[in-house]
């Protein structure tokens, strides 16, 4: 109970602040129901990020630990900068490369649209199923 | 009859080589015997971080003033503690691994040693970039970096004396434990337990650095530094040898290869037996279905000669781990302590999976196993016969399987015990235990392995343990003899502070707050002295004499894994995951910042 209230303080935060994001709905990169099932894409994505274990340094809820909060650092990256962090890393603080990773290179998409739709607040965290 | 001449042949050898052996290395345990020193991490060679002082007792010990304090610049989790070496204390701090030499005539800063460190050597550190300490041999300072360099420095001038690469962070290894000197060798391990590191502890030259000899954890009998026919493990009942290729057979193909055991913890060593005893860590994945088998020798005490590095005997505690119950904590040696009658010179541990072993260290039999917490609820007990544990199935990963969440497993991953070392009081044979009391969900996926990258495969959520006093933490008082808690003392936090009991009748330890507390020693109910440090203690405290007066010192520092949201600075989790959820209260009474606090009587 208690979650879902919060998830709902954050969308609702969210839609605030940013009228705008709740329109564009149909522009999302992930299609989710009830916040936690989601297309297969972002599904994989979040399958990605659970296995290279992406919360050790940028929290369960990708709100910072060592990393940075990605629910703020979504709202400011393009798509095109986010797979760069990602293939290439940004060494000098701490953010590996992860070019060498099949499950990486074969999910961009579908990690992206997962931090994207928790950026957003449309994603919950924790375990997520997928929408048929 | 053959093996009367091989014994009669060894003895002669022995003798012959005895002088040569016995100066190898006097200078350390000399300095050990004098208590006015701290010339190991543990105080000892034994690991009992007991001292003989006696000025600060459990009568004075109210009075406790701070002598002087020292930052050490760097924010981020401080383990380990200073050494005391004659009228010098040598400090070390997290990366990037600072060395500080202060003279204790007046706190100068005599050298300081700052090694510079590739930073991508930080996100493939496990549970905060710690470092648990230095060690001290020949005039040399020993420096276990990070990224796996091991450096000698002149302990007078700080120079470099010598360097080499203990391991390649590229493949996910890094170095968080103390190096230690056992005779004429400096001996270390490897971290990287999930990034898929195969463990190992190597033996370098004190004087040259010139790797002396590597035993891994796993795999081929040669490459483990093992006798199929004479190194021993407890076997129905009785020591019985390994037998051949004993870890390749408990694997499924190659996963050995990736399969953990790492070695970051405090190693002890007994002169007599010439034997050095340490942990190997918890088998890689934490996914147990991706590792069918026992695992061998993950989650083991191992017992290896130190010139040669060949295993005497080995114990498994937790066969085919399902709970990364990672078997590093720390062995100390005890003598005389009474089982069932009979005194015996053991082995006492206490592991991350809630039971407190005693072992003979000698032989390597096991004599007493014992849930150290009673809410440990994992195993019902272990059967004294085979040496395993009885796994109960609700709490069994493996049978619960992959991708379902095992609810309420007591103890969490970070154990009824992390690396927070036990201390050992000779003079009522009593061990004081720093514990946690947190248990957990565990819910293991499916992962793949790529070199240097994480290779977790498991969500864990960690909370205080249930129906219990509410906090995630006590400090215990354990009779290894019986395998019983004497007393337990609940704490708020868990007690991830290293303990000291002294001849003057305390006990002391730091708390998550970053409370120094002194107990009386016998009675550890009785909270003498409490100090509030400028932040959480995740450091082990320690004691010299200086001109006459006695000190006792710590480092505070909060981080690690209990403490990394806040090293981290997380501010709004609410259920998070891992050690996070069940720890985040702690920013409402400390903050980073590594700090040494020194005191003594007025």
């Amino acid at each position: 109970m208690k979650n879902t209230q919060s998830i709902a303080g954050i969308a609702f935060a969210l839609a605030a602040l940013a009228p705008g994001y709740a329109a564009a709905a149909d522009d999302k990169p992930y299609k989710v129901a009830e916040g936690n099932r989601v297309d297969k894409i972002t599904l994989e994505g979040w399958r990605t990020w659970r296995a290279l274990a992406c919360e050790r340094c940028h929290g369960a809820r990708q709100e910072g630990l060592v990393g940075p909060p990605l629910v703020e650092s979504m709202k400011r990256l393009s798509k095109e900068e986010f797979k760069q962090t990602m293939l290439k890393g940004r060494p000098e603080k701490g953010m590996p490369n992860f070019d060498g990773s099949k499950m990486v290179t074969e999910n961009l998409d579908g990690l992206y649209a997962y931090l994207k739709g928790r950026s957003d607040g449309a994603i919950q965290s924790g375990r997520l199923e997928e929408l048929k | 009859m053959a093996s009367i001449r091989t014994y009669t042949w060894g003895v002669l050898f022995g003798l012959a080589a005895l002088p040569g052996l016995a100066f190898a290395n006097p200078e350390v345990i000399k300095l050990t015997q004098d208590p006015k020193n701290w010339a190991m991490q543990a105080g000892n060679m034994q690991n009992q971080r007991y001292s003989a002082l006696k000025q600060i007792n459990k009568d004075n010990v109210k009075n406790l003033r701070v002598a002087w304090t020292m930052s050490t610049g760097v924010l981020r989790g401080h383990e380990g503690g200073p050494l005391v070496i004659g009228d010098m204390l040598y400090v070390h701090s997290p990366f990037p691994n600072k060395v500080f030499a202060v003279s204790l005539s007046d706190q100068q800063i005599k050298w300081k040693y700052e090694p510079k460190q590739d930073p991508t050597v930080i996100p493939v550190m496990c549970c905060d970039t710690v470092n648990r300490g230095l060690a001290y041999a020949d005039g040399k300072i020993f420096l276990q970096q990070a990224d796996t360099n091991l450096v000698a420095l002149d302990a007078k001038t700080g120079k470099e004396i010598w360097k080499i690469k203990n391991g390649d962070p590229k493949k996910g290894e890094t170095n968080t434990n103390a190096p230690h000197v056992f005779k004429d060798k400096v001996i270390t391990g490897i971290s990287g337990g999930e990034f898929g590191v195969r463990g190992f502890v190597a033996a370098y030259d004190i004087k040259t650095g010139k790797l002396v000899w590597k035993g891994y954890s796993t795999g081929p009998d040669a490459e483990m530094l093992m006798d199929p026919d004479k190194t021993m493990t407890w076997t129905d009942g009785k020591m019985a040898p390994v037998g051949r290729d004993s870890s390749l057979k408990t694997w499924q193909g190659d996963q050995w290869k990736i399969g953990g055991g790492t070695t970051w913890g405090w190693y002890s060593y007994d002169p007599k037996l010439n034997l050095m005893y340490y942990g190997s860590g918890n088998p890689s994945t934490w996914n147990p279905a991706q590792r069918p088998g026992d695992n061998k020798w993950s989650m083991t005490i191992w017992a290896r000669d130190v010139d040669t590095g060949q295993t005497k005997w080995v114990y498994q505690m937790t066969p085919h781990d399902e709970w990364d119950f990672d078997g590093v904590n720390e062995m100390i040696l005890a003598d005389g302590i009474n089982v069932k009658g009979k005194p015996r010179n053991v082995l006492v541990h206490f592991d991350r999976n809630g039971f407190g072993y005693t072992l003979d260290r000698v032989t390597g039999q096991l004599l007493v196993a014992e849930k150290f917490d009673p809410k440990v609820n994992w195993a019902s007990h272990v059967d004294m016969k085979t040496g395993r544990p009885q796994v109960v199935k609700q709490y069994s990963t493996q049978a619960q399987g992959q991708d379902v969440n095992s609810k309420g497993i007591c103890p969490a991953a970070l154990g009824s015990k992390d690396q927070q070392p036990a201390a050992y009081n000779p003079a009522n044979k009593m061990f004081y235990v720093p514990t946690n009391h947190v248990c957990m969900d565990y819910e293991p996926f499916k992962v793949e392995y790529t070199a240097g990258q994480p290779y977790v495969g498991a969500t864990l959520s960690m909370f205080p343990a249930p129906n219990s006093h509410g906090g995630m933490g006590n400090f215990i008082m354990w009779d290894a003899g019986t395998g019983k808690i004497v007393k337990s003392k609940p704490e708020k936090f868990s007690v991830w502070s290293g303990a000291l009991v002294t001849a003057g009748g305390v006990a002391c330890y730091g708390t998550l707050e970053g409370y120094v507390k002194c107990v009386d020693a016998n009675d550890i109910s009785k909270e003498l002295y409490k100090f509030k440090t400028p932040s959480g203690i995740i450091g082990n405290l320690n004691t010299w004499e200086y001109k006459g007066k006695q000190y006792i010192g710590v480092l505070s520092g909060i981080g690690g894994w209990a403490g990394i949201g806040l090293a981290a600075g997380l501010e709004k989790d609410t259920d998070g995951l891992g050690a996070v959820g069940g720890y985040k209260e702690l920013k409402n009474y400390t903050e980073l910042g590594g700090v040494l606090t020194v005191f003594a009587l007025p």
